[in-house]
C-alpha cells in the first residue's frame, strides 16, 4: 500500500523531470570535443546538436553579427542576400549552407577567417531565419544592439 | 588563550590586501571605511545597552523570583525611562544618517573637478576601457586594466554591452552597476600607489567569477607616460613574430584591435599593448607566454564558455602568433 502522500511526491518528481527535459534545447558543451571539419553530408550526425540547440543557434546569430553579415544580409536585404525568404540557390541542406558561408563569398573567404566551430553555429543561425516570426527578429535587434558589428562597435546598450 | 589570539591576528591578516574595503587606498574608499567604523560603533553600543539590560533583569529575576502577576502594576521608572530610550534611538539613526549623508556628499560630489575621462565597458566577459586623450580628445582602448593617477579624481562612465555587470574596486571605491541602456559615473580618488584589484560583482553568467581586472596607481607622471605609451600604436615585428602577425590578420584580426595593423575588428579586446598587462582573460591567467599560446590553442579549457573561439592553427602558426603577442609591450 503507497501512502497518498508518496504517490503525490512521486508525480511531482515525474512533472519536474518532464520540465527539466526542455532545459537539453539550450544544454551547451564545452571543451575539446568541438567539430573540427565541415560537415561530411546533409545526415552528418553532428548537425543536430547545432540545429536543434537554441544556445548554438543563438551563438551564430552573435557572430553573425560580429563578422559583419549583416552589413549586406541585413533583415530587409533584397534577392540573393534575402536569408529569410526560403529560397536557397545552392541548396538548403546544413552542408550546402555551410559550403556557401565558408566558400561562397568571393575574396572574402571566410572558411580561412572564421573557425570551424563558429562556421557551424552561423550556419543553424542561417537555416532558422526563415523560421523567425517578427516578434522574434524584434526580440533578436534588441539584444544584439550593442554588439560590435564588423569593425565597428555601437558602444554600449543605450 | 594563545590559540583564539592566534585566529584573531590571522583573520585580521585577510583585511590587508589589493581587494579590501578594510585597507582603503583612495578618498570614496576611506569615507566608506569611516562609514562602516560609524556604523560598528554605533551598533555595538545599542548591542552593549540591550545584552547589559537583559543581563539586568535576568540577574534580578534569579535573586528574588516574583510570581506572575494577575494586572502589571504601573511603574513610574518604566514611564521615565521610556522617552530616554526612545531619544537614544532617534540620536543613534540621526548619527547614522547624518554620516551616511556625508559618506554621499564624498562618493558624488567629489573634492575635486576630474582630471581624466575613462569609459569602462562590461562585456561578457572583460572590460574594455578607454581613455579621453587630454590633448585630441580621442579615445585610447586598452582592456582589463585600469591605470590612475594618485591624487587625483578620475570620472569613470559605465556601461555594458550586453548583460548587467557592476564595478567595483573594493579598496579604492564603492561598487556601482554597469546597465545595458544606462551610463552610470563613478569617481576614483586614489591615495595610495600600487596595484589593486577590482572585480564584476553582479552574476553575469558562466565566467562572472572570472571577470576581473587589475588597477594600478600610479604617480601622475607615471601615468600620463603610460597613457602616451597606450596611444602609440603597435610596433611593426620582426622575424617569427613577423609571421605570427601575418597569421594574426587572417584568423584574428575579425575579432581584435592591433593599432597600427590592418586588425580593426571591435568584438574583443584591443590588444595593441597586450604584453604590457598584468594578466590575460580579464584575470584568468598571469601574463606569460605559456598562458598566452595555451589561451589561443584552447581558450574554452581555461575559460569555459568564453566567446573566444579555439582557432584552429598550426603548432608552428600558433607559436609564432604568441610570440607576437608577447612582444606587444
Amino acid at each position: 500500500m503507497v501512502s497518498p502522500f508518496r504517490r503525490s511526491g512521486r508525480a511531482v518528481s515525474v512533472a519536474a523531470m518532464l520540465l527539466l527535459c526542455g532545459c537539453s534545447r539550450e544544454a551547451r558543451d564545452i571543451g575539446p570535443s568541438i567539430p573540427q571539419t565541415p560537415p561530411r553530408g546533409a545526415t552528418d550526425p553532428r548537425i543536430r546538436f547545432y540545429q536543434d540547440n537554441v544556445y548554438q543557434i543563438a551563438q551564430g546569430g552573435r557572430y553573425f553579427t560580429w563578422y559583419g553579415c549583416t552589413a549586406c544580409h541585413a533583415g530587409d536585404a533584397p534577392g540573393v542576400r534575402d536569408l529569410t525568404d526560403r529560397q536557397w540557390r545552392r541548396g538548403g541542406t546544413f552542408d550546402r549552407v555551410y559550403a556557401s558561408i565558408a566558400h561562397g563569398h568571393g575574396r572574402h573567404r571566410y572558411a580561412a577567417r572564421i573557425p570551424i566551430e563558429q562556421l557551424w553555429q552561423i550556419t543553424a543561425h542561417v537555416r532558422d531565419l526563415p523560421r523567425h516570426t517578427p516578434e522574434k527578429r524584434r526580440r533578436l535587434a534588441v539584444d544584439q544592439v550593442g554588439e560590435p558589428r564588423g569593425a565597428d562597435w555601437p558602444g554600449p546598450v543605450r | 588563550m594563545r590559540i583564539p589570539a592566534l585566529a584573531v591576528c590571522l583573520s585580521l591578516a585577510a583585511c590587508a590586501g589589493a581587494q579590501s574595503v578594510l585597507d582603503p587606498g583612495g578618498d570614496q574608499a576611506q569615507a566608506l571605511f569611516s562609514l562602516f567604523g560609524l556604523m560598528i560603533g554605533v551598533c555595538g553600543i545599542v548591542y552593549a545597552i540591550v545584552l547589559a539590560g537583559l543581563g539586568r533583569v535576568l540577574l534580578r529575576a534569579w535573586k528574588r523570583p516574583v510570581a506572575m502577576a494577575d494586572d502589571i502594576p504601573d511603574d513610574r521608572r518604566l514611564d521615565r525611562s521610556l522617552p530616554v530610550a526612545a531619544a537614544a534611538i532617534v540620536l543613534g539613526l540621526t548619527v547614522l544618517i547624518v554620516g551616511s549623508f556625508l559618506a554621499d556628499r564624498i562618493l558624488f560630489t567629489g573634492r575635486q573637478t576630474p582630471a581624466v575621462f575613462v569609459r569602462v565597458t562590461g562585456h561578457q566577459w572583460w572590460w574594455r576601457i578607454q581613455y579621453r586623450d587630454p590633448a585630441s580628445g580621442r579615445w585610447i582602448e586598452t582592456a582589463n586594466e585600469l591605470h590612475l593617477p594618485r591624487g587625483e579624481t578620475s570620472r569613470v562612465s559605465l556601461g555594458a554591452a550586453d548583460v548587467i555587470h557592476s564595478f567595483w574596486v573594493p579598496a579604492i571605491a564603492g561598487k556601482l552597476d554597469m546597465i545595458p541602456g544606462r551610463r552610470n559615473v563613478i569617481d576614483l580618488t586614489p591615495r595610495r600607489t600600487g596595484w589593486f584589484r577590482g572585480q564584476c560583482t553582479e552574476f553575469c553568467g558562466a565566467q562572472h567569477a572570472h571577470m576581473a581586472f587589475d588597477v594600478k596607481v600610479d604617480s601622475p607622471a607615471g601615468f600620463r607616460a603610460w597613457l602616451a605609451a597606450q596611444a602609440t600604436p603597435a610596433p611593426t615585428p620582426g622575424g617569427a613574430a613577423g609571421r605570427g602577425a601575418q597569421v594574426f590578420a587572417g584568423s584574428c584580426a575579425t575579432c581584435h584591435a592591433i593599432r597600427g595593423t590592418e586588425a580593426r575588428g571591435r568584438a574583443g579586446p584591443d590588444l595593441t599593448h597586450l604584453a604590457s598587462r598584468r594578466s590575460i582573460a580579464a584575470g584568468t591567467a598571469t601574463m606569460t607566454r605559456g598562458n598566452l599560446q595555451g589561451w589561443i590553442a584552447q581558450p574554452q579549457a581555461m575559460k569555459p564558455g568564453t566567446s573566444m573561439p579555439a582557432v584552429t592553427l598550426m603548432p608552428a602558426d600558433a607559436d609564432a602568433v604568441a610570440t607576437y603577442l608577447a612582444g606587444l609591450r
